[in-house]
């Protein structure tokens, strides 16, 4: 196989894990049941699960309690943002910055 | 799957897809930056780290795929090595499928091309609160595709002789996907379905001393949804308490 043709099966591969079960996905959403439950909670478990993913590859950056700190400062930058405004992308940026600002503010 | 509230138009959704889709384009622009870097820097040519890019879509597997290439792994050990860190995906079309208003079948290829866990998350915390239109969960992939691509581009071309100097700036860049994240489960937050979020990060905090990440985070994402699946006790529960 060439190094384009790995590429492209792993381009269609991925395509066809999203697609196939969509498609299946329009009769099962249809449901009442238990698999109509389970599907409807997936969304919030993968964001749980993402959350603890993605903080705990910054924490493993710097293991260090200004480390633990900055994740605690900017994650309540973020629900503090959140609650005054349902605005998404503004509470992700000022989080950031937070985060950022706390790591300059912090620095040796 | 509900017809209320009415489609609009499928062109004017996905414009509001699009705007919506900032707060990712911010989050994947870095990252598909410091992939463009890492691939140029692993001996491929900026063309092929595009290509990449636009062909596969699938942020970590491609960091994988350019370290396993790099390392001269064999073309079927970095095909399954993609495959199955993307096996997690098989649950989101599904899951989005219970959120969506309909599925028009010109508009399902495009909107399974783009189904990444950020679009995913993004599109299911909007759905907590409305059925979704399905031109506006493209306009969102399309926002995060073209900041995956042009992130790659701008890496593989400009990023050949970058090192990340660990300034402030970028470091904030560092967190602004778990900021997307936190956002995204404040709106998503019902009261009633804390056991939902507690299960999820617990057995993926757990599951990450023994399995890579993206198994822990298939454990967990499972996990919380079989608890999230129990049959409610009954009827008017606190589930639409914010």
């Amino acid at each position: 196989m060439t190094w384009w043709g790995i590429v492209i099966a792993a381009g269609l591969g991925t395509f066809l894990i999203r697609y196939l079960p969509l498609l299946s996905g329009t009769r099962l959403a249809r449901g009442e049941g238990w698999l109509s439950r389970f599907l409807g909670a997936l969304g919030l478990a993968a964001i749980a699960a993402l959350i603890v993913l993605s903080m705990s590859d910054l924490w493993w950056q710097a293991p260090h309690w200004r480390g633990g700190v900055r994740l605690v400062l900017g994650a309540a930058a973020v629900l503090l943002m959140q609650r005054v405004t349902p605005n998404v992308g503004l509470a992700t940026l000022v989080g950031a910055g937070v985060y950022g600002v706390t790591g300059w503010a912090l620095a040796d | 799957m509900t017809l209320e509230p009415a489609l609009s138009s499928p062109w004017r959704a996905a414009g509001r897809g699009l705007r919506e889709s900032l707060s990712l384009v911010a989050g994947y622009a870095p990252i598909a930056f410091s992939f463009g870097v890492i691939a140029v820097q692993s001996g491929l040519t900026p063309w092929q780290a595009v290509g990449i890019s636009l062909l596969v879509f699938a942020g970590a597997s491609q960091f994988v795929m350019v370290a396993m290439m790099a390392a001269g792994s064999g073309e079927l050990t970095v095909l399954s090595a993609v495959l199955m860190m993307n096996l997690r995906h098989l649950f989101y079309g599904p899951a989005l499928a219970t959120r969506l208003m309909v599925l028009p079948r010109r508009l399902a290829p495009w909107l399974a091309f783009g189904l990444t866990d950020e679009v995913f998350a993004t599109a299911m915390a909007k759905g907590a609160s409305r059925p979704l239109e399905p031109a506006w969960c493209v306009g969102l992939a399309s926002g995060a595709y073209l900041a995956w691509v042009g992130g790659t581009a701008l890496g593989a071309g400009l990023g050949a002789g970058w090192a990340n100097d660990g300034g402030y700036v970028a470091q904030a860049l560092d967190f602004v996907l778990p900021a997307l994240f936190l956002a995204l489960l404040a709106q998503a937050w019902r009261r009633a379905r804390w056991p939902v979020v507690a299960a999820a990060a617990g057995v993926t905090l757990v599951g990450m001393v023994w399995w890579p990440g993206h198994v822990a985070m298939l454990v967990g994402m499972l996990a919380g949804a079989l608890v999230g699946s129990r049959r409610p006790r009954a009827q008017g529960s606190p589930e639409a308490t914010p």
